[in-house]
């Protein structure tokens, strides 16, 4: 027992070595989880606040107020103020998504009752944002109409909110790619370490010595997942300082951190024992990563995406860790189960994890 | 002072070994003496790896038993694994760390007392005191090998099983490794070598063990089997007489048989043949620039062992 504790402590001790030499990979690892959410960020910016060219032809204090509206509509217009001529060359170029035209007169056409028609030319290139636009203009109109209690607007929404806040869609985002992060950096990591092992022939090495080749082999995968767990710490303080997502409950969003870095490193350890080569490991853990990320309420609650693929993603720990984060960085319920209950399946997944890793480990190293 | 063990280092009782359907160990029975160097030859896929495999614990018998140092096979518990210096036919070093950190790494695998003392011993030992702290990735092949051997040496074993021990290595580190095999045996260390190389099995091994396709086909010092070949007269003539000098000593008693060589032929004879008749004839029937009679060379016997039908 004191030799194979020896053994684990040169496996972590060799690990740490060794990636003390490769500062590219780990330097990498760290800014590939930055990377990924900069990929969720821009991937948030591209469903709101189309360019819209705003061109005002009346100037007056209505037009000012549909102005002001317009921009409130949720996320959906980035506003520019434009001549016309301009906005037109702008929109043609591709470089604006809608072209709103207040007309002339628009202010006193509002106060006689009169029906005014609003021109939008629209880049339908991407039906996507033309929906968003089609969509959130007449709900402006309507906020306009309401504000100003005009007589033939008899639409009245009472919204009654789930949460008393609301939650922007990129610090959403951001938040579950730390999942993603770690998935990727901690699967990456664990499975480059463990198939070095078989590539390089030591695993035989290890078969030989009168210590379980287990031992030194998990002590490097603790190395690699303390790396990760690093890694998406720096990550988790730049989602903190740089888009101000301040965690509702810390200790929840540490403890799920580390759930996942664990599973992810198990899974890693897996994929590096079945394929034994370092060369396709990376590829093959991003192959497993996105479609548990996409399937696991990464980008909207999982069960707004249909019941068959709901069902399919409480096969993922992706989906329990993205329940465990949202939870505890928004206090969000992104699925129905209560986040304890996520946090039990995600501290399962990872009793499952080493377990299964451990099996495959053990067959991969003594056959 | 104990009295040394009699008993052999190795055992193989009829052992044999299946692999993808067919028997790449097929009953072999061999017993290696203490203190003794081994040497196992064979041509690539006879089972020398296997055999290796075998006493090293990595792979298990289909049939036949085999010891190990006293201890039968498959082994319990880790004792018998403390007595084995094994070096794979891959170096399988950490390329990111340095000699003295893969030993290191070593020797608390082995739970190798005092090892900063230890692994400056091995170093020493093998040459490799001044290079003890360079990275694997920058040491020349035959470094490399070295330190695989100084890793296998690091817990002392009683046996040691080497595989290809100078596989890719130049010239000057194949004999410094022969060296070190040769200083081991001294120490009274049992080795096992395993090789493709016929100059090395006759360098080093106290006894040949030749391997063909899973069979042994013959266990015995190399001038043993040297000897069993009997001698050869290289015969220096143009190629169009080869075929004259083949028909000339075709009939005549002892004559095993004649190969091509670069200066001419050589004519295998039966160890106590002697060589007057067939040198007389030679020179009768066919134009002959000169001759020489001398031993068969390993390398010969082994062409021949393997060209001869196996036997267990």
């Amino acid at each position: 027992m004191r030799i194979a504790a020896a053994a684990a402590w040169a496996g972590m001790r060799a690990e740490a070595l060794q990636l003390r030499r490769s500062p590219l990979v780990v330097g990498l690892a760290c800014v590939q989880a930055i990377t990924f959410l900069v990929l969720v960020s821009l991937f948030g910016l591209t469903g709101s606040r189309a360019p819209t060219g705003l061109v005002d032809l009346d100037h007056s204090a209505l037009a000012e107020h549909l102005v002001a509206d317009i921009s409130a509509a949720h996320h959906s217009f980035g506003l520019h103020r434009m001549d016309g001529r301009t906005a037109d060359a702008e929109l043609r170029r591709g470089n604006l998504a809608a072209v709103i035209t207040i007309p002339a007169g628009f202010g006193a056409a509002v106060v006689r009752g009169d029906t005014v028609a609003i021109p939008v030319a629209v880049d339908n290139v991407d039906a996507d944002l033309t929906d968003d636009v089609q969509r959130a203009l007449p709900s402006a109109i309507t906020a306009f109409g309401q504000e100003l209690g005009l007589a033939n607007i008899r639409l009245r929404p009472a919204e009654l909110d789930l949460v008393d806040h609301d939650t922007d869609f990129i610090p959403y985002l951001v938040i579950s790619a730390l999942a993603l992060d770690a998935l990727v950096v901690s699967g990456v990591l664990a499975a480059l370490a463990v198939a070095r092992e078989f590539e390089g022939g030591t695993a035989r090495v290890l078969a030989l010595s009168p210590v379980h080749p287990l031992a030194p082999i998990a002590g490097r995968v603790v190395t690699t997942g303390a790396v990760s767990l690093v890694a998406l710490l720096i990550t988790w303080a730049l989602v903190v300082v740089g888009y101000g997502v301040t965690p509702t409950h810390p200790a929840e969003m540490a403890l799920g951190l580390a759930g996942c870095v664990v599973i992810f490193s198990c899974v890693g350890v897996a994929i590096g024992t079945l394929i034994r080569r370092t060369l396709p490991v990376t590829a093959l853990v991003f192959g497993v990563a996105l479609p548990l990320y996409i399937d696991s309420g990464s980008l909207e609650p999982e069960r707004f995406d249909g019941n068959v693929i709901w069902a399919l993603a409480h096969f993922s720990p992706v989906y329990y860790a993205v329940g465990v984060l949202e939870d505890a960085a928004h206090g969000l319920r992104v699925t129905p189960e209560p986040a304890w209950l996520d946090m039990l399946a995600l501290l399962a997944w990872a009793a499952l994890a080493i377990m299964v890793a451990w099996r495959v480990l053990r067959r991969g190293v003594t056959a | 002072m104990p009295a040394p063990d009699p008993s052999p280092a190795i055992h193989l009782d009829a052992v044999s070994c299946r692999a993808g359907g067919r028997d790449v160990l097929d009953r072999v029975t061999l017993n290696i003496a203490r203190g003794s160097v081994t040497g196992v030859l064979g041509s690539n896929g006879a089972g020398k790896s296997t055999l290796v495999s075998l006493i090293t614990g990595l792979r298990r018998s289909s049939a036949g038993g085999a010891t190990v140092l006293g201890e039968h096979l498959p082994a319990r518990g880790t004792s018998l694994r403390r007595r084995i210096g094994v070096v794979l036919q891959e170096t399988a070093l950490y390329e990111e760390l340095t000699a003295a950190e893969n030993l290191q790494f070593a020797a608390s695998l082995y739970g190798v007392p005092d090892p900063r003392r230890r692994i400056a011993e091995v170093l020493d030992l093998l040459g490799l005191a001044g290079r003890a702290g360079d990275l694997v990735s920058a040491l020349s092949g035959g470094m490399r090998r070295r330190v695989a051997i100084a890793r296998a040496l690091l817990h002392d074993p009683e046996l040691l099983v080497v595989d290809e021990p100078t596989l890719g290595v130049d010239v000057d580190a194949r004999h410094a490794i022969w060296s070190h095999i040769r200083l081991l045996r001294a120490r009274g260390t049992t080795v096992v070598v395993a090789t493709n190389y016929l100059d090395e099995a006759e360098a080093l091994c106290d006894i040949v063990a030749v391997l063909r396709e899973g069979r042994l086909v013959a266990y015995e010092t190399p001038a043993q089997l040297v000897a069993r070949a009997g001698r050869c007269i290289d015969i220096d003539c143009e190629p169009d007489a080869i075929e004259l000098v083949g028909q000339a000593v075709s009939g005549l008693h002892g004559v095993l048989r004649v190969d091509a060589t670069p200066s001419g032929a050589a004519v295998f004879l039966h160890g106590d043949t002697p060589a007057d008749e067939v040198v007389r004839t030679v020179l009768r029937e066919a134009p002959v620039g000169g001759f020489r009679v001398r031993a068969a060379d390993l390398a010969e016997v082994f062409h021949a062992l393997s060209a001869a039908p196996a036997t267990t």
